[in-house]
């Protein structure tokens, strides 16, 4: 049917409405939503299937397996098993509960009920089983769980009001009209399912489930094949000593020791040993790390949804972690994309001031008569003595309505034109209340405005507009509707009042209407356009306000031109173009508004304190470049101080690469001849981008619109986008689709090799939300579409500053600690294996005693450093949010990378050397203090162990900085613990149960009470101990990092405040001119005109005024006449999905 | 009437309040991150003054240890080479039964002061291989079943199949050499020089670990189990004049089987038995050992030697401990003082900075 365009794989759909045997034959996807993963029986082997896929599960399965073979097992079984079906189990249980609430919520929306013609009669059915082909029919209020097409509906011309909420976060109504051929049919609203199930086009366009990661568990991946590496050399050299130790000595001591079965040569010996090494030495990268990395993320994920002071109280919402694997990347952002309404700004357009005539109204004075910023004490202008006044409305300054009383004819003109000219439609709800729907909230602003200073527009008809003007009913006739469009910037109306006059009011960007003013207004010109600039300096949306008197004869002259120019076939548009320019000119100025689009708190200080933390922020929004760009300004984003903003708005691939190429000679001119390259390899490219990104001097911004994307994103101007991209200080996509949302995303991630956040809120940004590392979504909206693809959650912007400076920091410095302490701990622990193999014949012999080796990870040493990961703290969260900077060390990936890595490795290995060679001097020709042998193996591995534990102890007491009860309770507890289980091991009593499992009876007894074992264990400690602190010591003195720095100022005034970071002014100040938006689109006139919105009958509709709605992407003309970018985001998207 | 209206609006604001509070995250310390703690940092008073006190502390017990090393007396004498014919009589084992004896006279310059042990030193033998280790049952040793030989591969059964006892590859190759110690009195009359053969194992060892069978006769204890291939005797005749010596109870075994760290070592043989004219310990003059030699160690080109030596208060201390304490407290205060240099430097470095 009408379907052939929209897909480029599946080029035509044929359905037969209402016929479902014909339809079935193309086994189309039925509505059923699937997002779960498992069902019942495929649960065990899907999972387990999918859990062995991880490297590291993988790798503890081989050792398992390797632990079986007796003639290689080193080590006991269990040693392996135990911790790895504990993960198993634990990863499993996580992954069925998410999958049970995947499933409830999939069933929620399949068991929906929709009303569906079958067998010529209505009959209620499923939304899961509503077929494609099928007639639907909805009542008002329902949910829709497929794509339909409209075919008719009850409302005059088959229009349809449709709420997009859980697809793109927005929650006012838009407009939908049937085809004319098919509104004849019937009463209620009829739809025709067209796409079902994964076909419809919000499954479609939300992109593709990847499963994240952070860079650190890639970089782990990476060290744990390392590390395998290692240690697969380590066996080497070891089996290599085994062969020859077999054969210069062991072969000689066969007399005591025969050749065991299979075992008969000294080659095929060292390869069994190889294997029994790799055994022995996995406990480098124990289970337990993946474990404990789980647990502290997890304890993170807590703190956010505890946190109070990301709680908000307006809709009761606190923070939510979704995903628990993400947090220490909340460290690491780099690069944020955010979308803007919802998220920066809150869909809110209020009326905050005006210029009528050369006065400013709106600004509040004191008693004093200076200028004051508006505050809580200043009283708000009385509206109720009139009835129709909207009571959300609020407005500071008495002046106007006093000059209104005192009967200001300008201020009559200023308000009686945003009284005519709009788009707005009125109605009546049932309690008699004045219902406005618009489609751009400026408007809808402006008109309330007006009606609450008593210029009430009450109704319009195709040729008339009714006004209630301070009391009295005006009835206008509409003589012209001269439509908003991108170009003219402005739209008029032309209307004739009671007295016959025929007057032509204006309204539009004040750049192009200050070209069309009467030479007579140039001193109200000079005071408006003062007012102008102090408006948008304050970062409010303005409009020019203007009218002129229009004599019969020359408007009948016109109307006539109009006429025929409608007529036309060739050249319509440009000739319709023409005449408006005609008539626009001349025109008196009245004055100026200024409309406030409300940001969600906080959001300046926020982005101020995010871009001091070297994060750059990016707004990628479905709105026009207007509104964008002021959006940009008034969130400080886009400032005077910039040296330039480019602006890349082509429409064809060879204008954006030429306006890209323009912009980068501009920003690179002075640069790039220093840095003579021409032609740069991608490779040399990031290097010398970081050379040229500190060359650069001053700020730069990107505007970009979405066709102009579209044609940048194709991959040989890509590069050059995104270079230049990465060099500005703020970069702006307007008119974004959500797929190109995902592609900047997608772009960056790539190109820059950058963490990236995604921030929005409704449907429209789950795709960003998807691809970028990190998701984001604004919760407490109505739409839910967002927070479910986010893996944060929380109600206003301004959290995000405190989710990344203070959770995300923190998260990182833990986890990177937790990482450091945890190789260089394992490293310690088991390359004494390594040293013992040279004075043990390689024979494989642990220096441990096998339960020691079992439960060392688990009992002895995992909660001190569990503690650490979970609780520690560098700085407070009060200096964190204070000094943005300490961002930083995340950013460049300083406090866990391969370099950071190689130095815990060296410590681990020198703390095993010192492990090994002191215990081994001291027990050369040593004695009990009684004269009995110490020297023996048993009494070397409790020495050992006991060095071993104290130390890593030792060595996280230092690492510890932030000493909480909880600490203390799990350092001593450990070594506390360590004792009695050695002890409890050692006892006669658990000897005399298992005596072969427990040989090491009495051993801790008189190992430990000999003054030589202490005075061993103690020199070890100093000796592996020692360098650490000097190292630290002296890093902190002569290289001390910003976080050192605040840490011993803190410490040196304790009690005074800490001193506060210089933070630059938040105030803006702009001197910028128009800051004119217009929220609404092209098309509207033509339906006014043609009246095809008009009610017969006023049903009052659902939504309040409160619900203010707002537009934005259009999705109206989707269905039937939609444009290219559409085309190519649903073949992009077929293709992501196959 | 009015009453139960307010009731139920108290009521109700209490459900909101509830309702408001479920979502509102508790105000705890744990949860706000705000536990009271102690943020530890290394300050330079603390940290200076921590090495140097450590560096003290390790320099002086280095010198203590080293002092106290010095004054143990040590005799060693290597006895495989000395006893040539001997050794190379043992390297063919089909000369089991041939005895061989050897005598090695030795002069005490000085007295060897208080309680004086005698103990045999191996050099190269591995008692720590994996397999070496392994091969020994705790439960046979325990005397509780005796038929268990569980991990003794090798040396488990004989060949027809009766097990072993003491199974297992440590209890087979046993030092089975005899060393006995006389003293030339008057340079023509050897005295045997007493020596006990009582404590020298671990008490657990003893008196937990190691256990005979019940049985009155331990000889048919022992019954349907065979000797070890390389013992002479079965292991119920090792001390037949002291029952709490014999079988698996004997010191000598039980020392043996207390497997050693390193293929080097040495352990305790025999304790000297202050008597007549040892009470104060070994006194200066002629001495001889006179071994009977079985263990064959230039197979796998061992050594083996006799030590005799003192005690001191940590024990028979070698010179290494000493030593590395000195070293790490002279390296301790070499950092103290170098990192107190470069503190100080800075210091006035940056004071230099403030008033410029």
């Amino acid at each position: 049917m009408f379907c052939s365009k929209k897909k480029s794989l599946e080029v035509e759909r044929t359905v037969k409405a209402n016929d479902r045997e014909y339809n079935e034959k193309f086994q189309y996807a039925d509505n059923r939503i699937h997002t779960s993963k498992y069902n019942v029986l495929t649960f065990l082997p899907i999972n387990l299937f999918e859990q062995f896929q991880r490297v590291a599960n993988a790798y503890f399965l081989f050792l398992l397996i390797l632990q079986l073979i007796p003639e290689i097992s080193s080590l006991t079984w269990f040693t392996t098993i135990v911790p790895l079906v504990l993960v198993i189990t634990m990863t499993a249980v996580k992954d069925a509960t998410d999958d049970y609430f995947r499933h409830k919520s999939d069933n929620q929306v399949n068991n929906r009920l929709s009303e569906v013609l079958i067998n010529s009669k209505l009959q209620n059915e499923k939304w899961m089983n509503v077929k494609v082909g099928d007639i639907v029919k909805l009542e008002n209020n329902q949910f829709v769980a497929a794509d339909l097409l409209l075919l008719s509906s009850s409302e005059p011309h088959s229009l349809c009001y449709i709420e997009t909420a859980e697809l793109d976060g927005e929650t006012n109504l838009k407009v939908r009209h049937a085809l004319s051929v098919t509104s004849e049919l019937g009463a209620d609203i009829n739809r025709l399912a067209k796409f079902d199930g994964p076909d419809t086009k919000l499954i479609q366009n939300s992109g593709k489930t990847k499963l994240k990661r952070t860079s650190i568990d890639r970089l782990l991946n990476t060290l744990v094949l390392w590390i395998f590496g290692f240690l697969v050399c380590l066996g080497i050299i070891l089996a290599i000593g085994n062969s020859i130790w077999e054969n210069q000595v062991g072969d000689q001591f066969r007399t005591f020791l025969f050749w065991k079965e299979g075992r008969k040569n000294p080659v095929f010996s060292g390869f069994l040993t190889f294997w029994s090494y790799i055994i022995i030495l996995n406990t480098v990268v124990p289970i337990s790390l993946y474990v404990s990395m789980e647990v502290i993320r997890l304890g993170h994920s807590y703190f956010i949804n505890w946190d109070r002071r990301m709680y908000y109280s307006g809709k009761s919402t606190p923070a939510e972690a979704r995903t628990t694997t993400l947090n220490e990347e909340l460290g690491q952002i780099e690069y944020i994309f955010s979308d803007k309404t919802g998220t920066l700004t809150q869909n809110i357009m209020t009326f905050k001031k005006c210029s009528i005539n050369g006065k400013i109204y709106g600004e509040v004075h004191d008693d004093m008569g200076q200028k004051t910023h508006m505050t809580k004490k200043n009283e708000p202008v009385d509206f109720s003595v009139n009835p129709q006044a909207d009571r959300t409305f609020q407005f500071f300054d008495h002046r106007l309505m006093e000059s209104i009383k005192l009967g200001d004819s300008k201020v009559y003109e200023f308000l009686r034109l945003l009284a005519l000219c709009h788009t707005v439609m009125s109605e009546e709800n049932s309690a008699g209340q004045l219902i406005y729907q618009v489609q751009s909230p400026d408007e809808g602003a402006l008109v309330t405005a007006a009606r609450n200073f008593g210029f009430i527009f009450k109704s319009r008809t195709p040729e008339t507009i009714t006004v209630e003007e301070l009391g009295t009913l005006v009835t206008y006739q509409l003589l012209a509707f001269l439509d908003f469009n991108n170009i003219r910037k402005r739209m008029s109306v032309i209307v004739r009042n009671p007295e016959g006059q025929i007057k032509l009011y204006c309204k539009g960007a004040d750049t192009i209407l200050f070209e069309k003013l009467h030479p007579s207004n140039e001193d109200l010109l000079n005071l408006t356009t003062d007012h102008l600039s102090e408006f948008a300096g304050e970062g409010l949306r303005t409009l020019a306000i203007a009218y002129r008197d229009l004599d019969d004869k020359y408007f009948k002259e016109w109307h006539k031109m109009l006429e025929d120019a409608n007529a036309l076939m060739d050249e319509r548009d440009e000739r319709i173009a023409g005449l408006y320019e005609e008539i626009e000119r001349d025109l008196m100025l009245l004055g100026a508004t200024a409309v406030e689009d409300k940001l969600q708190e906080g959001v300046i200080e926020t982005i101020t304190n995010l871009s001091l933390a070297h994060i750059k922020i990016w707004v990628l929004t479905g709105d026009k470049q207007e509104t964008a760009i002021n959006i940009g300004y008034a969130c400080n984003m886009l400032t005077d101080d910039m040296k330039d903003v480019f602006i890349i708005s082509g429409n064809t691939a060879v204008e954006v690469r030429e306006e890209l190429r323009k912009a980068k000679e501009n920003l690179f001119g002075q640069n790039r001849s220093s840095s003579n390259g021409h032609v740069v390899f991608e490779k040399q490219q990031l290097e010398l981008d970081s050379v040229v990104e500190e060359t650069i001097t001053g700020d730069y911004a990107l505007i970009i619109n979405g066709h102009s994307l579209a044609h940048a994103l194709e991959s040989d101007v890509k590069n050059d986008l995104i270079e230049l991209a990465c060099m500005c200080k703020t970069v702006v996509c307007c008119r974004v689709t959500p797929l190109q949302k995902a592609q900047v995303v997608e772009l960056v991630k790539n190109y820059r090799h950058a963490v990236t956040l995604a921030i929005g809120d409704g449907a429209n940004d789950v795709s960003m939300i998807k691809s970028a590392h990190i998701g984001v979504g604004i919760s407490g909206q109505e739409g839910l579409q967002a927070v479910l693809a986010s893996d944060y959650s929380f109600a206003q912007f301004r959290y995000l500053q405190r989710l990344l400076l203070v959770h995300g920091r923190w998260s990182y410095f833990r986890m990177c600690k937790f990482l450091r302490y945890f190789f260089y701990k394992n490293f310690a622990f088991t390359l004494v294996h390594f040293w013992f193999g040279f004075f043990c014949g390689f024979s494989a012999q642990t220096v441990y005693d096998q339960w020691f080796i079992a439960l060392f990870n688990i009992v002895y040493t995992s909660l001190p450093v569990l503690a650490m990961g979970i609780f520690d703290q560098d700085v407070s969260d009060q200096s964190s949010m204070d000094y943005p900077q300490l961002y930083e060390p995340g950013q460049l990936n300083l406090l866990f990378n391969k370099h950071k890595f190689f130095i815990c490795m060296a410590h681990g290995i020198y703390t095993s050397l010192v492990l090994f060679f002191i215990p081994y001097g001291a027990f050369y020709n040593v004695a009990g203090e009684d004269g009995q042998l110490i020297a023996d193996y048993q009494s070397f591995a409790v020495t050992m162990a006991t060095s071993l534990v104290i130390v890593v102890s030792v060595q996280i007491a230092l690492d510890t900085s932030y000493w909480t009860v909880i600490n203390h309770v799990f350092i001593w507890g450990s070594i506390a613990t360590y004792f009695s289980v050695l002890f409890t091991m050692h006892s006669n009593g658990i000897f005399g149960i298992f005596p072969s499992q427990f040989p090491f009876v009495g051993n801790a007894r008189h190992s430990l009470t000999q003054k030589c074992i202490w005075l061993v264990i103690l020199l070890t400690t100093v000796a592996s101990v020692m360098p650490v602190v000097v190292f630290r010591f002296l890093k902190v003195d002569l290289f001390p990092t910003l976080s050192d720095q605040i840490r011993q100022r803190q410490k040196s005034q304790k009690k005074a405040r800490p001193l506060r970071s210089q933070r630059p002014q938040t105030r803006r100040s702009s001197s910028r001119r128009s800051g004119y938006a217009f929220a609404h689109q092209e098309g509207y006139g033509e339906l006014i005109t043609s009246g095809r919105n008009m009610r017969a009958k006023n049903p009052p509709p659902a939504s309040g005024l409160e619900k203010t709605p707002y537009n934005s992407t259009s999705w109206i003309e989707n269905l039937c006449k939609k444009t290219t970018d559409t085309v190519s985001s649903f073949s992009q998207d077929k293709t992501v999905k196959l | 009437m009015k009453v139960p209206s307010t009731l139920r609006f108290w009521t109700k604001m209490k459900r909101i309040s509830e309702d408001y509070q479920s979502r509102l995250p508790d105000n705890t310390a744990l949860k706000q991150q705000q536990l009271p703690a102690y943020r530890l940092q290394l300050s330079a008073t603390g940290v200076l003054s921590g090495f140097f006190a450590a560096g003290a502390f390790c320099l002086g017990m280095g010198i203590i240890l080293i002092l106290s090393a010095k004054s143990i007396k040590e005799i060693e004498v290597k006895y495989t080479k000395i006893c040539a014919n001997c050794a190379e009589l043992r390297e063919d084992a089909t000369n089991f039964d041939k005895e061989c004896t050897c005598s090695i006279p030795f002069y005490l310059s000085e007295t060897m002061k208080g309680n004086v042990y005698m103990y045999y030193k191996l050099y190269g033998f591995y008692q720590n291989l994996y397999q070496y280790i392994l091969s020994r049952s705790n439960s046979q040793l325990l005397g509780t079943d005796l038929k268990d030989v569980g991990n003794c591969a090798p040396f488990s059964n004989s060949h027809d199949g009766t097990p072993i006892a003491p199974c297992g590859a440590i209890a087979n190759s046993i030092f089975n050499d005899t060393i006995i110690l006389s003293y030339n009195l008057n340079s023509s009359i050897p005295i045997e020089v007493p020596m006990l053969k009582s404590k020298i194992t671990w008490w657990t060892d003893k008196y937990v670990k190691f256990q005979n069978p019940s049985s009155i006769n331990l000889s048919s204890a022992f019954a349907g189990t065979t000797k070890p291939p390389y013992w002479s005797k079965p292991v119920y005749e090792l001390d037949e004049e002291d029952p709490g010596n014999n079988g698996f109870l004997n010191d000598d075994f039980i020392v043996w089987m207390r497997t050693a760290a390193f293929p080097t070592f040495k352990k305790l043989y025999r304790r000297l038995n202050r008597i007549q004219y040892f009470i104060e310990g070994l006194p200066a003059g002629n001495y001889s050992f006179n071994i009977t030699y079985n263990f064959p160690v230039t197979r796998f080109k061992g050594e083996k030697s006799v030590v005799l030596s003192t005690l001191t208060w940590s024990g028979g201390s070698s010179l290494f401990l000493g030593l590395a304490y000195t070293v790490t407290g002279a390296v301790t205060w070499l950092a103290a003082f170098s990192m107190m240099a470069i503190h100080l430097m800075l210091k006035k470095k940056k004071m230099l900075f403030i008033q410029d």
